[in-house]
């Protein structure tokens, strides 16, 4: 994979997380039933949705082999 | 709690900074040290917070303002100040028998997500009801009051075990016991949180004021 498109990757997963981590230190200030599902279904979400990014650039990564041979 | 919730602030918050750190210059992942930061950064502490994050929220929907919070349980909230001591919540309440800080949980162990699957499915239910359908005017429980809930605290005191009216037929503490008398349904202590008797009733004021 070129540098580029593995750098926007990251970039991508980085601020997803970051996103779901900043709806999860917000929705802590807050009791009551909406802090919960906004917790779970948004931040969670963020955060699941940027750690899938993240292990799908790690997989899709080309081995250095491979790279060298060509 | 208010420790792990700092620890967890804390943690949200070097999360942030490493990830932040990646996001401007991933070009470090290229080095070893790099890859295992951003491993750490953007997989291993995001969960942890996560998990953290979730077990806070578990406390703090045990709490009595978590509770309150809905509109439908307002009147509920009211009745725990009800100044009269044949209304078994409020005399439980105000007098420190139960935590004040957790007094719905307290008595209401099995409830939605502390229950089993069906109470569970039962709480999402009643966030669709929250949000999307018609709460109804008056709430009721799905089952009789389960004994157990008293039983977890009065089980072994000497005012439960011998108490006159407890002990006057011999068939009765058992029948307790086995939750086939109930405590709040059998006319011995039936004034529970009775949100229509609000209007007529008189409120102890919390300190004094």
């Amino acid at each position: 994979m070129q540098p580029d498109k593995l750098e926007r990757r990251l970039r991508l997963a980085g601020i997803l997380i970051i996103a779901g981590l900043l709806v999860e230190l917000f929705s802590l200030r807050w009791s009551h039933p909406t802090a919960f599902l906004v917790f779970i279904m948004l931040g969670g979400g963020l955060i699941g949705i940027g750690i899938l990014v993240y292990l799908y650039t790690l997989v899709s990564r080309e081995p250095m082999k491979a790279q060298t041979n060509k | 709690m208010a420790g792990t919730a700092t620890y967890l602030i804390v943690l949200i918050l070097v999360s942030i900074a490493l990830i932040g750190y990646l996001v401007i210059r991933p070009s470090i992942t290229a080095t070893k040290g790099g890859k295992i930061l951003a491993f750490v950064a953007l997989l291993v502490l995001p969960v942890l917070a996560g998990g953290m994050g979730a077990s806070e929220h578990l406390e703090h929907s045990k709490s009595t303002r978590f509770c309150l919070s809905c509109h439908v349980m307002e009147d509920y909230g009211k009745s725990l100040q009800i100044d009269d001591k044949s209304f078994i919540p409020a005399v439980h309440y105000q007098n420190n028998l139960v935590p004040r800080d957790q007094a719905c949980y307290t008595c209401h162990t099995d409830y939605t997500m502390y229950g089993g699957l069906n109470s569970k499915l039962r709480g999402l239910r009643h966030v669709y009801v929250q949000y999307l359908g018609t709460v109804p005017q008056q709430i009721r429980l799905y089952r009789p009051y389960n004994n157990r809930e008293c039983l977890h605290c009065h089980l072994g005191a000497r005012s439960f075990e011998e108490g006159a009216t407890h002990t006057q037929d011999p068939k009765t503490l058992p029948l307790v016991k086995a939750n086939q008398l109930g405590c709040t349904s059998s006319e011995c202590h039936n004034y529970v949180h009775d949100i229509g008797k609000l209007k007529e009733a008189t409120f102890w004021k919390e300190g004094g004021k």
